[in-house]
């Protein structure tokens, strides 16, 4: 008996002449995340991808790996058949009891793309269903609320499963568009990342490094943390910036009620220059509204002043205890909550502006960069250093 | 690059890489094996064995090898717990290594008493609080010899005294990782039971150390296994560990004396600059001077002591700070917190400690590069 995996990409159904480009992307990262594994081959069906030839033994791992692929909509473990009812009867008797569903109930759920087949759907669903109530006498069938349903389809050949297991979702990596999201250590931006992810866009990063007010562990706790990204969206670029001179020239002349705004500024301006640079088409954040006093509605409208591309915040409606589950779901958690990244406190205001208004800090703004301001800028995009990670192998 | 961090580790010096090399190519032997050679090895660490008694004032005292400093902790004080498994009374101090902490720690979990002792600002274990605290069920005292933050060092010979005055029959362990062969110890005529040491603060290799035992004193193992090192350390014994390390006693053994006074001088020059160069600094624990000749501690008014680091780091200067940064949880040194520090000044603090390799000649530059950064730091106060 041959066992497969059955993979079914969701929404790509919908994309219409553009299918074969989504399809492609996902069968790439498919073949990526499984490489390594003795044997293994994919191959295309109607609608959804097979994996075959893995050792028995894998299939957990390859179905866990499947799993993290952006654009997998779920994923069954099935048997590859003859197409003979006996065969296909037997082995579903056998796959029922193997997981312990011997007490309960359950339907038939059949179909027969291969019309050579004798029995048609209907048929076959009953046929397959007073089998199984002869071979396991604890079952009892609910068509409409079983606890399993015993999938059989007929086609090349026939193929037979009981679990479908939820994938990751979403669209294909790289398939829609490239932002540059700004990474900080913390909870929230990591996880806006993943989010953008998941929605086909691909993802690059860029981090404000302030030695000494931060230690290389803080950066080295962003390098791990755009790593776990890359292991889900397959590729990060890592763009470190210095940023000491840019935040002690803020702290020096700007108002110590804008500073965070200031500084903000200041990375938006530079992110900017860098997505263009690199072909970002857009900025993210994992800014949430009034999480802190830089996230109201009035200090958002502030830091996007002046940014001529669109700024994501996947996160804006998200309350913190849900960006947590998330957090936790994709593995930045433990990560982001290791405590190196403090030390600049005195770069914060005590009593930050909830409420700024534009003009004002504009106008602060100017006055801080007028001598120089814009030459440190430069520096720092001068002084850029990247990184590359791409997705760590699972296998192999 | 100038390293005055020896308090976390030291550099290996050049005849321990030949020792080990020569343990790692030529002695490669499993100690126990039966043939010629492997019983060649076998004596090679039984002359180790001899050489670090020796050193801690008898050829009687049992040496048993471990992985370092946090295994001979735990084996002394979980070995001394009563074999039937009644409820124990340990004591020790506020100012201890987290390998005894947290293990005292633990055992409190499982039932234990465990008496934690203040010290004073200069470190010393309060002497009245050990008399009452030693009493018929006090298995073991634990007391660090020198305070790896702040270098204070304890009169063991007394407290070994107040100690067994108590209770005779109570453990005396002295977790020596931060003083052994930085200053002399006779564990025989401290008082001393039980000596924690560890090879890799003392130039010689990470993962070995040893625990140290006056003859008669019995441990219940914490490994069961091979019946190596007469079973109560069993798991075939780190060679090349064991003979780096004890490459490195016999160069304390001829230059001890002189390295202790070549510490001293280093701190001092280090000091004598800092005074002219500096203003708002001031020493925690005990002076420079009683302070064990590698370690000083100091606090940097208006500054965290994580950011000097880190621009000392800059400089090619490295120090340690025992004080984390973190504005989330203030985690401020819980050894300078029993030395009576406030948490503002203990964030603020940086350890500075040399080690016989420390040039001399550089410690001028060190505190004037310190001096510079603490200025330009100072500068940013949270407004």
């Amino acid at each position: 008996m041959k066992r497969v995996l059955l993979i079914r990409y969701g929404e790509i159904h919908l994309k219409g002449l553009n299918r074969p480009y989504f399809e492609r992307a996902v069968l790439h990262a498919i073949e990526e995340v499984t490489r390594g594994v003795e044997g293994i081959h994919t191959y295309r069906g109607q609608g959804r991808f097979y994996l075959e030839g893995y050792p028995e033994t894998m299939e957990p791992q390859v179905i866990q790996a499947v799993c993290k692929v952006f654009g997998v909509h779920s994923v069954s473990p099935a048997l590859c058949l003859e197409k003979d009812l006996d065969v296909i009867a037997e082995a579903a008797a056998e796959m029922m009891r193997e997981r312990g569903y011997v007490q309960g109930t359950f339907k038939a759920d059949s179909r027969r793309s291969d019309k050579q087949f004798p029995l048609n759907s209907m048929q076959l669903n009953e046929e397959l269903g007073y089998r199984l109530l002869e071979a396991i006498p604890g079952l009892s069938v609910d068509i409409h609320t079983p606890q399993w349903t015993v999938y059989c389809e007929i086609r090349e050949e026939a193929y037979l499963y009981v679990d479908k297991i939820p994938g990751a979702g979403g669209m294909p990596s790289g398939t829609g568009g490239k932002a540059l999201l700004l990474l900080s250590g913390g909870i929230d931006s990591p996880v806006a990342g993943w989010m953008l992810g998941k929605r086909g866009s691909a993802v690059d990063a860029i981090y404000f490094d302030s030695p000494p007010h931060t230690s290389a562990r803080a950066r080295q706790k962003v390098v791990d943390l755009a790593q776990i990204v890359a292991d889900w969206t397959g590729r990060v670029r890592l763009h470190i910036v210095p940023f000491t001179q840019v935040q002690e020239l803020l702290y020096d002349k700007g108002p110590e009620d804008m500073l965070t705004l200031l500084m903000r500024r200041a990375m938006m301006r530079i992110a900017e220059r860098v997505a263009r640079r690199t072909g970002c088409q857009a900025l993210a954040t994992g800014e949430s509204l009034g999480q802190v006093a830089s996230q109201t509605m009035e200090a958002i409208a502030c830091t996007e002043d002046g940014v001529g591309m669109p700024v994501l915040r996947p996160l804006i409606c998200f309350d913190k205890n849900d960006t947590i589950e998330v957090a936790r779901k994709i593995g930045t958690f433990e990560t982001s909550i290791l405590p190196y990244e403090d030390c600049c406190t005195v770069f914060v205001p005590k009593h930050p502006l909830t409420k700024p208004q534009l003009p004002v800090v504009r106008a602060a703004e100017e006055a801080v960069y007028a001598e120089g301001g814009e030459t440190l800028l430069e520096e720092a995009m001068k002084g850029i250093q990247v990184m590359e990670l791409t997705r760590r192998p699972a296998f192999g | 690059m100038i390293y005055l961090d020896n308090s976390a580790t030291t550099q290996v010096m050049a005849p321990v890489v030949e020792a080990m090399c020569r343990a790692m190519k030529d002695s490669f032997y499993n100690p126990s094996s039966l043939y010629a050679p492997a019983v060649e090895v076998e004596q090679a660490l039984t002359a180790a064995r001899e050489r670090i008694a020796h050193s801690l004032g008898s050829r009687a005292l049992r040496v048993l090898y471990t992985s370092g400093g946090t295994e001979s902790n735990n084996m002394a004080i979980v070995g001394a717990l009563p074999r039937d498994g009644r409820p124990a009374h340990l004591v020790t101090t506020a100012m201890e290594h987290p390998s005894v902490l947290a293990c005292m720690q633990r055992l409190e979990t499982q039932g234990h008493r465990v008496t934690y002792l203040p010290v004073d600002a200069q470190g010393q274990v309060e002497r009245e609080a050990l008399s009452q605290a030693v009493g018929e069920d006090t298995v073991l005292v634990s007391i660090m010899q020198v305070n790896n933050e702040t270098g204070a060092v304890q009169d063991l010979e007394a407290l070994g005294r107040i100690i067994h005055g108590r209770n005779p029959r109570t453990l005396f362990h002295v977790d020596g990782v931060q003083g052994y062969l930085r200053l002399p110890v006779s564990m025989p005529r401290l008082g001393v039971d039980l000596y924690s040491l560890s090879g890799h603060k003392i130039h010689g290799p990470k993962g070995v150390g040893a625990l140290v035992m006056r003859d008669g004193v019995r441990l219940t193992p914490l490994l069961v296994g091979g019946g190596q090192q007469q079973e109560a350390r069993p798991g075939t014994e780190n060679v090349p560990g064991i003979l780096g390390l004890d490459a490195a006693v016999s160069i304390f053994e001829t230059q001890g004396e002189e390295f202790a006074f070549h510490m001293r001088g280093c701190k001092a020059a280090f000091l004598e600059t800092l005074e002219t160069a500096l203003d708002g600094w001031q020493v925690n624990g005990p002076s420079p001077e009683t302070a064990a000749p590698h370690i000083l501690n100091l606090s940097l008014d208006g500054v965290r002591g994580e950011v000097v680091l880190h621009a000392l780091e800059e400089e090619g200067v490295y120090v340690a700070t025992g004080s984390a940064c973190s504005s989330k949880k203030r985690n401020a040194s819980h050894a300078l917190l029993a030395h009576g520090l406030s948490p503002e000044r203990a964030l603020s603090s940086i350890r500075i400690s040399f080690s016989p390799m420390t040039q001399r000649q550089d410690m001028p530059q060190a505190a004037e590069i310190l001096a510079h950064a603490v200025q330009r730091l100072r500068r940013f106060r949270r407004k």
